[in-house]
């Protein structure tokens, strides 16, 4: 098969978080509290999968982001294959068996997409002091949030693999 | 020793070959995907609504006999009220057309009002925006205006099959022109980065040196038929205070918009019976 069925599977839970982000964010409106829980999303893939097989996962991610959200168009998917290439040049650093290091690589992932999405839309607001508030509160409140999103988001990719029968070990990973 | 080099690059050289491709791609292949990821989309978003529809006639179904006529009473009581209101507004308005006729005024703009019910609402630091339950299948044209009990909700900037998008007024993005209930000099409004703390505010730019107002009794912000988009009167928010702009020569200030902008759940979109023009419009 071309591309690893895990990979659709990554994308699904991908597109199930993305919703669930949205749909919070839509009832935490009144509060102007923003959940920004794009990290978990790009770590499995690049862990996880052959090289073929993140980049669909990692492209077809991104333009859904994309197409959902008012950023410039492309935005987060150039972000998450950026992101993802650095990744993928060290990623036998990482151990995918446990949660620690992809957790790490989850907040990274997440305060780079912040970082993307400040500097292409939010850098004639940076003069504003307001602006900066409450992109502090964003960024506290997802980055907490994320310390309990993204260990139940990796177990449940872990838990569609087993369901489905498929590997749930990493590919292409040095073995002693 | 080379495959190992060029399996080390592979992902940096992908990259550079999609970067490279995606700068090539024209933009109206890049359109084609938007609006086709955004178009796959939007039925899970209308689902949610329709379901949250269900949950409220459940909930209301839940009601015991007594209230439900409570409410009924009520709703007459209110319905009475309204059609008084429905018959003095068509009295004016005849008066209106009858004064305008004799004093050869030009014609005003008409509209006709689409409601919609909310279906999404993303507010943050880097855009304020709702997506509403009615797009091309109802003729909503993008830069139509958008309002609700409280006055101006924002503005149609993108519109799909099924759905809208709306930028609200306490966006960065958006600006418009106004000016003070009672005084028809033209002012400019713009929305601002929100703290989230506190109510949503914008600010007013291009006020006249002898506009006074207080904490205590702040002026109306109103819309202004000079833009094309809005109707006129219509209220954006209220301004407490105004000091003297960087020129010296305006006044700006702070406009306090009404708190419910951020949790709307039914909003009025404006179409005009003439299509609209957005060269003429200050987007």
């Amino acid at each position: 098969m071309i591309v690893d069925p895990r990979a659709i599977l990554m994308f699904g839970a991908n597109v199930l978080l993305f919703y669930l982000m949205l749909l919070v964010n839509s009832g935490l409106a009144a509060w102007s509290i923003y959940l920004f829980l794009l990290g978990p999303m790009l770590v499995l893939p690049v862990i996880y999968l052959r090289h073929s097989s993140y980049f669909v996962c990692t492209l077809a991610t991104g333009l859904w982001v994309d197409a959902a959200l008012p950023a410039t168009f492309g935005l987060f998917t150039l972000g998450f294959l950026v992101a993802g290439a650095f990744i993928f040049q060290i990623r036998f650093r990482f151990r995918a068996e446990h949660n620690y290091h992809l957790i790490l690589l989850a907040h990274a992932v997440n305060f780079f997409c912040i970082l993307l999405v400040t500097l292409f839309m939010g850098l004639s607001f940076l003069a504003n002091g307001g602006f900066w508030m409450q992109l502090a509160v964003t960024i506290l409140t997802s980055h907490l949030v994320l310390l309990l999103v993204a260990p139940w988001f990796f177990n449940l990719q872990r838990l569609l693999f087993s369901l489905c029968r498929l590997d749930s070990e990493p590919d292409e990973f040095p073995t002693l | 020793m080379a495959k190992l080099r060029l399996d080390k690059i592979k992902p940096l050289v992908a990259l550079g070959v999609f970067l490279l491709a995606w700068w090539i791609v024209p933009t109206a292949t890049k359109s084609i995907f938007r609006v086709s990821f955004d178009e796959f989309q939007a039925p899970a978003w209308i689902t949610v609504s329709f379901l949250d529809d269900l949950e409220g006639f459940w909930a209301r179904r839940s009601h015991s006999k007594l209230e439900l006529i409570e409410a009924g009473r009520e709703l007459a009581r209110a319905k009475s009220m309204y059609q008084f209101s429905a018959q003095r507004t068509e009295t004016l308005e005849a008066e209106i057309e009858r004064l305008e006729s004799i004093l050869n005024l030009p014609s005003r703009r008409e509209f006709r009002y689409e409601v919609a019910r909310v279906v999404r609402r993303d507010l943050n630091a880097w855009w304020q925006q709702i997506v509403i339950r009615k797009g091309r299948d109802f003729d909503i044209p993008e830069g139509a205006a958008v309002v609700f009990a409280g006055g101006v909700v924002g503005r149609v900037v993108e519109v799909n099959a099924f759905t809208s998008r709306v930028e609200l007024v306490t966006s960065p993005n958006f600006r418009m022109a106004a000016n003070f209930q009672g005084d028809e000099r033209p002012v400019v409004y713009r929305g601002v980065p929100q703290t989230g703390f506190g109510q949503p505010i914008g600010s007013v730019a291009d006020a006249p040196q002898d506009i006074n107002t207080t904490e205590r009794n702040p002026l109306k912000l109103v819309s202004t038929r000079l833009g094309g988009t809005f109707p006129p009167g219509l209220l954006i928010g209220r301004v407490p205070w105004l000091e003297p702009g960087s020129t010296g020569i305006f006044q700006s200030g702070e406009v306090e918009l009404d708190p419910q902008l951020l949790s709307l759940y039914e909003v009025a979109v404006l179409i005009p019976l003439q299509p609209i023009q957005l060269e003429d419009d200050d987007r």
